[in-house]
């Protein structure tokens, strides 16, 4: 090979142990010792070093971000439980537990299920929807706004890119920030105050989110310490996709159009570099900037030559740019492709940057040879920059020009299959939680903690994040995320309905978009955590009217240092729970990422993030009619709690207030569960249900107090007349968060039919909507009373972020 | 070269300077007493004055709540403290390339290039070191961009 191009021979042939490392360390390339040595292996067999751009290439497409190593690797696990070892083997976590449900359950309304960039499940006869939940956490560490600008820019071109795209509707946010309250001489060098990381991602998300036309509807945020110097940020999209629109087809010949952004620097190593942890080092190339002026013009180009049917295939520019997207759409047939003719921002670019830089905004499209002329035509007249860059083979290699020169010349099955599998050992150590002491308080104390609950940064009110969102643009926003009687009342939806009406021509069809995450109880046993975020999701979307049996879900881990055994272990408990859950509440999973090395280090010290899991739920409705909000609503209505209290406080609100340490992590109980859900579904398309709203973080007081000041009424509860199991005291059943609880309103005079539906589930009437505007909370048994202004609950709940 | 800078007129709220002055008082810096906010453009290449004030009105200014000022060389001193901070040579400055398509669109076709920033003029006794660390810690995310003080 001659290499008078712009590009050179990297020595490996002759390198020994050590010095393949040093290579990997030296190049941000993020490969083991025998990745290293699997691509020695490969070029010896070629007699030949390989060039910068093939080892760049192969370091890309080999990544954690794009490839998955760790969950789909080798895993020998050992639980240990009260001095009992179980051990077992994992030869591709993924495939053997998340992936494997869904095989399991095999949904004939899962249209594309984890071989696609987002999952899609059936809307209609004709439609799809497609849903995809990424995240981007060490670009946003960096620069917050770039970061997350680009992580909702990019989740948006997931959905583009599935099938032969589909047409977003709208966007979901979810993060993880350190505590904003912290003083600024705690935070280490270097590293930004949580407070401007907290308004620079929100701003980063509002920019590009509100500029492409799509409503940000649902999302949650969590603050803990753990996250200062490595914030978590989840976006979403979800969109429609006509059912004939969902395969892709690359057939040798056809051609490779790149659309959209032109190529820079920006955001070289981007997917390896997320593959490490974060230092003041950190590589300020991996920083992207995004713009959505040119993505919307993508997107709406784009559908107009889907629905002409000019393109076979498309994939989004992602991590590892151009290298993984046509290393992807490439693999069965190979390809070549002339890296001069790329379209570029500035002059000067070596051949590997052109070939993995990850500059935003840019689709790669295959097209068939005849619709050549008018393909390009199209996106001319929409003002979109669309270059042919090379094409589809026959050879199953991959082959790269510059300026004449070839610059790599790669076998595609090396490329995709070459990489060894890792292997790594995890151990979970299952602790045992016992009740703790039983927890008193006074009339006095528990008005107190009541307003601490509602005040903390976990439970608060997140209006000032949301309003900074267009939730309302395409007008199909028909459940919002904040309901109430007025712009200065309102309490926190459950989930988000979409109705896609001026798409789907006469659909009475709708959308729900809902999600769950409790870092808190992962911190203590992440098995419970997981299992507690797919409830919990499962619940804020039947809240407002979704149907359990045709529901989806979406997962995302994000963990610490997989190298790490034991938070490997809390991991493959996790992915564990998704397996049972996803059986037992007989739902699967579509789609899903992982975001592992979230790890940071201080002063030379390393910490691991407290790991996260968070759930995305979606699922589709009969009729949009059928859906509620969470307000109550009219006076003299009564109150229902569905479910039965449990005495779990481990990780709750209150266990954080009262630095409460013993106690019961929440557990799952899908059977109980779903049958509750079923009959709310049931219940609510019988038109029975006023309000009804998830009960979670803070427990049942926090749920019905904020259903009360919501809707600007009081409401009256019987502390006595709660359904519990085991022994609480009145401070534990109105704290715990025990699963599988709804707080409902009815008209007094459904009662009956209601109890019908509700028959052989734990139930209680327990309350009134009251007039006087007061909440009250009173036990006969224990002589104590809460009795507090629903305005003023409503104040300590809007008033912790207010910046 | 112009260079046109933006500004709240005295009648409408500069909600931006508003906010920038509560995240000082919020880092415990009370030296600050107001703050005034202007994006500027710079625009280099073969335009003349009046192209410039086009520009200016028609394109990068509200008529109804913003003004404009427009200079072609050094600027007057001001009273108060001024940091300025602009992306770092080779950052994609998107709003700098909407801005260049644009100005083809008002049909002034002379090749233009143009540079983004934001101004922030600081009322008060404000020490540099303490105007350092607005900068840095607030205004500036010196990864990605540079920042002056005059």
């Amino acid at each position: 090979m001659k290499n008078k191009t712009n590009c050179s021979a990297i020595e490996i042939l002759n390198l020994s142990d050590e010095e393949l490392i040093d290579l990997s360390v030296k190049n941000v390339l993020s490969l083991s010792l025998d990745e290293m040595k699997s691509i020695q292996f490969y070029f010896r067999k070629l007699r030949r070093n390989p060039t910068d751009v093939e080892i760049e290439t192969i370091a890309q497409t080999w990544s954690e971000h794009c490839k998955h190593k760790t969950l789909t690797g080798i895993i020998e696990y050992t639980e240990e439980k009260y001095s009992k070892k179980i051990k077992r083997t994992y030869n591709n976590l993924l495939k053997e537990t998340i992936f494997k449900a869904a095989m399991e359950l095999n949904k004939k309304w899962c249209l594309s299920v984890f071989k696609d960039n987002a999952g899609i499940m059936e809307f209609d006869a004709e439609n799809g929807v497609a849903f995809k939940v990424e995240t981007h956490n060490h670009p946003s560490a960096l620069e917050p706004y770039g970061g997350s600008a680009t992580g909702i820019g990019g989740v948006i071109r997931d959905i583009l890119g599935v099938g032969l795209g589909a047409k977003p509707l709208a966007n979901t946010d979810v993060f993880c920030f350190g505590n904003p309250g912290i003083k600024d001489s705690q935070i280490p060098d270097g590293m930004h105050h949580p407070k401007r990381i907290v308004k620079d991602v929100v701003a980063g998300v509002r920019d590009y989110g509100n500029k492409m036309g799509i409503p940000t509807v649902n999302g949650a945020v969590y603050f803990d310490d753990g996250y200062m110097a490595n914030p978590l940020v989840y976006c979403g999209t979800m969109g429609i996709i006509p059912k004939n629109k969902i395969d892709k087809k690359v057939n040798s010949g056809d051609l490779i159009l790149v659309v959209g952004g032109r190529t820079g620097r920006d955001g070289i190593h981007g997917a390896t570099f997320s593959s490490i942890q974060l230092d003041q080092k950190s590589d300020v190339g991996a920083v992207q900037i995004g713009n959505p002026i040119v993505e919307k013009k993508v997107l709406d180009t784009m559908l107009k030559a889907r629905d002409l049917s000019l393109y076979g295939a498309v994939t989004d520019c992602g991590a590892g740019g151009l290298s993984s997207a046509i290393g992807e759409l490439g693999e069965k047939t190979g390809a070549i492709v002339y890296l001069d003719k790329v379209p570029l921002k500035y002059g000067g670019l070596a051949p590997w940057e052109i070939w993995i830089s990850e500059a935003q905004e840019r689709m790669v499209l295959v097209v068939p040879l005849k619709n050549k002329k008018r393909i390009v035509e199209l996106f001319k007249k929409e003002n979109v920059e669309a270059v042919f860059i090379g094409k589809f083979t026959k050879d199953k290699k991959l082959t790269l020009k510059h300026n004449g020169h070839v610059v790599a010349s790669m076998d595609m099955s090396f490329l995709h299959d070459g990489i060894s599998k890792p292997k790594r050992f995890a151990i979970c150590k299952i602790k045992e939680e016992k009740v703790q002491k039983s927890i008193k308080m006074t009339s006095v104390d528990l008005s107190k903690t009541l307003k601490f609950v509602l005040s903390d940064l976990n439970v608060c009110s997140k209006e000032w994040i949301i309003r900074q969102y267009d939730h309302e643009v395409q007008g199909q926003t028909i459940v919002k995320p904040l309901q109430g009687t007025d712009i200065e009342v309102s309490g926190p939806g459950d989930a988000s309905v979409i109705f896609p009406y001026t798409l789907v021509n006469g659909t009475k069809r709708g959308i729900v978009l809902s999600n769950g995450l409790n870092p808190s109880y992962g911190k203590i046993n992440t098995y419970k955590m997981a299992a507690s975020a797919i409830e919990e999701s499962l619940r804020n979307a039947v809240a407002v009217g979704a149907d359990v049996e045709k529901m989806s879900l979406l997962d995302n881990f994000c963990w610490g240092n997989p190298n790490n055994p034991e938070i490997l272990g809390s991991l493959v408990r996790a992915a564990n729970a998704c397996y049972d859950m996803s059986k037992a509440f007989d739902i699967p999973f579509i789609s899903g990422k992982d975001s592992l090395h979230n790890e940071y280090s201080i002063g030379g010290k390393k910490y691991s993030i407290p790991p996260v899991l968070l759930i995305s739920a979606i699922g589709v409705i009969e009729n949009v009619a059928n859906t509620v909000t969470m307000p109550f609503k009219n006076d003299g209505n009564k109150i229902f709690i569905l479910g039965v209290t449990r005495n779990e406080i481990a990780g709750s609100v209150l266990a954080k207030i009262k630095n409460i340490k013993d106690g019961v992590v929440p557990v799952v109980y899908p059977k109980e569960s779903k049958e509750v859900m079923k009959r709310i579904y049931k219940a609510i398309n019988n038109d029975l249900i006023e309000s009804c709203h998830d009960c979670s973080e803070g427990g049942l007081v926090v749920a019905i107090s904020e259903m009360a000041f919501a809707g600007d009424k009081g409401v009256k509860i019987n502390i006595d007349a709660i359904r519990i199991k085991g022994r609480l005291s009145v401070a534990e059943t109105l704290f715990s968060e025990s699963n599988g609880r709804f707080i409902v309103e009815i008209i007094p005079k459904n009662k009956s039919k209601f109890r019908d539906i509700f028959k052989g589930c734990v139930f209680a009437e327990v309350g009134c909507v009251t007039k006087d505007k007061y909440v009250i909370f009173e036990s006969q048994k224990d002589k104590v009373k809460v009795k507090e202004k629903s305005r003023n609950l409503l104040k300590v709940w809007r008033n912790t972020i207010s910046w | 070269m112009f260079k046109i800078d933006i500004f709240t007129k005295e009648e409408f709220k500069d909600s931006h300077g508003e906010r920038v002055l509560s995240d000082i008082l919020s880092i415990g810096i009370r030296d600050v007493k107001k703050v005034d906010y202007f994006p500027f453009y710079i625009i280099y290449g073969d335009i003349n004055k009046s192209e410039a004030k086009t520009i200016a009105s028609e394109l990068l200014s509200d008529k109804i709540t913003e003004g404009f000022k427009i200079s072609s060389g050094a600027e007057k001193k001001s009273k108060s403290s001024i940091i300025e901070v602009l992306y770092k040579k080779g950052v994609t400055d998107t709003v700098s390339e909407s801005v260049i398509k644009a100005i083809k669109d008002l049909g002034i076709t002379n090749d233009v290039k143009v540079k983004t920033g934001h101004k922030y003029y600081l009322h008060g006794n404000v020490s540099q070191d303490v105007l350092n660390k607005i900068a840095v810690k607030l205004l500036a995310n010196i990864l990605v961009q540079e920042y002056k003080i005059k």
